[in-house]
């Protein structure tokens, strides 16, 4: 059982990406993420599946310190700063929100700029932003319009485009399909997994588990702020084994 | 019965202090967009600019304008601790915007019971800028010290707006103005973009206190007012736009004025007051329209 055992933890020798061990999150007196082990290593793409209210949103919070939280999170071992998202996504932690976050009143070229706010070097911002422009043609054609006044596809692709800007180490998208029609759906995940060809190492929360999982090489199931099971997608066959691990 | 040939004069005299709550409000805005904070020591800012500004001149002999400068960066460094000894810690602590309010309103207390104690209860005055009859265009009098608020207000307003369009620390002010755990999420330094904001503010203030200074006299006990007027003005602009803020300004000088004229100096606060509540009940959002 040597593939079960590789994903419930790193392969010998290897250090991830990214590692939380012992990671809860707590708003209030609640415990909205129990004590959770996760990981992800060099280049894979690791789906976050769940109901409604079982706290993946919470987990990427608490990853970045958004949330008061216990325990510890390292970025290729090296631990990262507690409670100081400014710090955790300078390391190259980054984060595309729920609700994805741009900055609606500026220009789609203002929030691509401010993806880039810790880059000093010129050459590397043209770099990374012929880069994606290349993966999102359409925000090409709205540099200078207000960002605000896209669509939902194409705000989700300026969020995500910003969070390339930043150069990460590791990206973290929260729920990038909700609002969206299937197509711009298809499409933006289809870019993801593109990204994560190139070698970017990605934590996917997704509502959508099918469309998640065709892309991912793992998957944690998260239920009421717990993982209760870490998934091989090859091994889905069906989404009626799918549902049986969310009632479960 | 008020004498309706003195109106273009008052107008003109109207856009001077006009100018400056609209310079005052701006603080309120910016620092208001970055944290979402009133800051009631703004006052204490414009007190101190022209207080510190008059120090310079009569104690170490400085030059106006040099003094004038030395005082703005030291207001404006003064807004820098206000933000890291007071807002900061409160901030740190996640405490409730209600207790940041009265945090900065305590520090206003402070700031002028200090000046008090350090420079005595004797008004001040600052000599005019340039020390020239006024000059006559048909019939109005304009002195030289309304052209130097005017255009050193313009001046500091297109700077403000270049600033926060062009430089990338004015644009990361803005973008945590929007969104702030957005911009965290960045990478950009959100709580340094406040302290920049207070700077900012403070240095504004600091501003506005000179240039109104030689038109009319300043005390440690100076600063409130102009806090009411120039939060006034904030609120009538659309409160969170430095732009709007200048507006409300410039119109709340002009009413002043002409009610002084109509009705006596008694109600100069009265009718400021009446145009705050005309837009809170008819226009709540501001001339521009509130930014949240």
């Amino acid at each position: 059982m040597s593939a079960a055992s590789a994903m419930l933890s790193p392969a010998p020798g290897t250090i991830p990406v990214l590692e939380a061990r012992g990671l809860s999150a707590r708003y209030g007196h609640v415990e909205a993420l129990h004590p959770t082990d996760l990981f992800v290593a060099e280049g894979e793409l690791v789906a976050v599946l769940g109901p409604n209210g079982a706290g993946k949103s919470t987990l990427l919070r608490a990853i970045l310190g958004l949330v008061t939280n216990a325990g510890s999170v390292s970025l290729r071992g090296t631990p990262l700063p507690r409670l100081d998202p400014v710090a955790v996504a300078s390391r190259g932690v980054v984060l595309v929100p729920e609700g994805r976050g741009i900055f609606g009143p500026m220009s789609v070229a203002e929030n691509l700029e401010l993806g880039a706010y810790r880059l000093r070097d010129a050459g590397e911002f043209r770099h990374r932003r012929e880069k994606v422009l290349e993966l999102f043609p359409r925000l090409k054609e709205r540099l200078t319009q207000v960002a605000g006044s896209m669509s939902g596809g194409e705000q989700q692709m300026l969020a995500i485009g910003r969070a390339l800007m930043a150069g990460p180490q590791v990206l973290l998208l929260d729920e990038p399909s909700l609002g969206l029609a299937p197509r711009v759906t298809e499409e933006i995940l289809a870019t993801l997994g593109g990204l994560n060809g190139e070698g970017l190492s990605i934590i996917l929360v997704e509502q959508k588990a099918p469309l998640a999982l065709q892309l991912a090489n793992r998957a944690y199931l998260l239920s009421v702020g717990r993982i209760v099971a870490t998934l091989d997608p090859r091994e889905i066959t069906s989404y009626d084994e799918l549902a049986q691990h969310y009632f479960a | 019965m008020a004498d309706f040939s003195y109106i273009p004069q008052v107008l003109v005299s109207g856009l001077g202090i006009g100018c400056v709550y609209g310079l005052i409000g701006i603080g309120f805005c910016v620092i208001y967009n970055a944290s979402g904070i009133v800051n009631f020591a703004q006052g204490a800012f414009v007190m101190l600019g022209g207080m510190l500004t008059q120090g310079l001149l009569q104690r170490y002999g400085l030059p106006l304008l040099p003094a004038a400068l030395v005082a703005i960066a030291i207001v404006a460094l003064l807004g820098v601790v206000l933000e890291r000894v007071v807002v900061r810690p409160l901030w740190d602590r996640k405490a409730t915007m209600f207790t940041m309010i009265l945090a900065t309103l305590a520090a206003q207390i402070v700031i002028e019971r200090v000046t008090l104690l350090v420079g005595g209860d004797q008004p001040k005055t600052l000599p005019m800028f340039t020390d020239l009859p006024p000059i006559q265009v048909s019939g109005v009098a304009v002195s030289y010290q309304l052209l130097w608020i005017v255009g050193s207000s313009l001046l500091a307003v297109a700077a403000l707006a270049a600033f926060f369009r062009l430089t990338r620390t004015g644009k990361a002010m803005r973008a945590c103005a929007i969104n702030r755990e957005a911009a965290a999420l960045q990478g950009i330094p959100v709580s340094r973009m406040l302290a920049a904001a207070f700077a900012i503010s403070a240095a504004l203030g600091a501003m506005a206190g000179i240039l109104i200074t030689p038109t009319q006299y300043t005390a440690f006990n100076v600063g409130v007012p102009f806090a009411i007027s120039g939060f006034i003005a904030a609120i009538v602009g659309g409160f969170g736009r430095p732009f709007g803020a200048f507006l409300g300004g410039l119109m709340l000088g002009l009413v002043q004025s002409l009610a002084i004229l109509g009705f006596g100096a008694g109600l100069k606060t009265v009718a400021a007051l009446s145009v705050l509540l005309l837009f809170l009940f008819i226009r709540p959002s501001g001339l521009l329209g509130a930014a949240k």
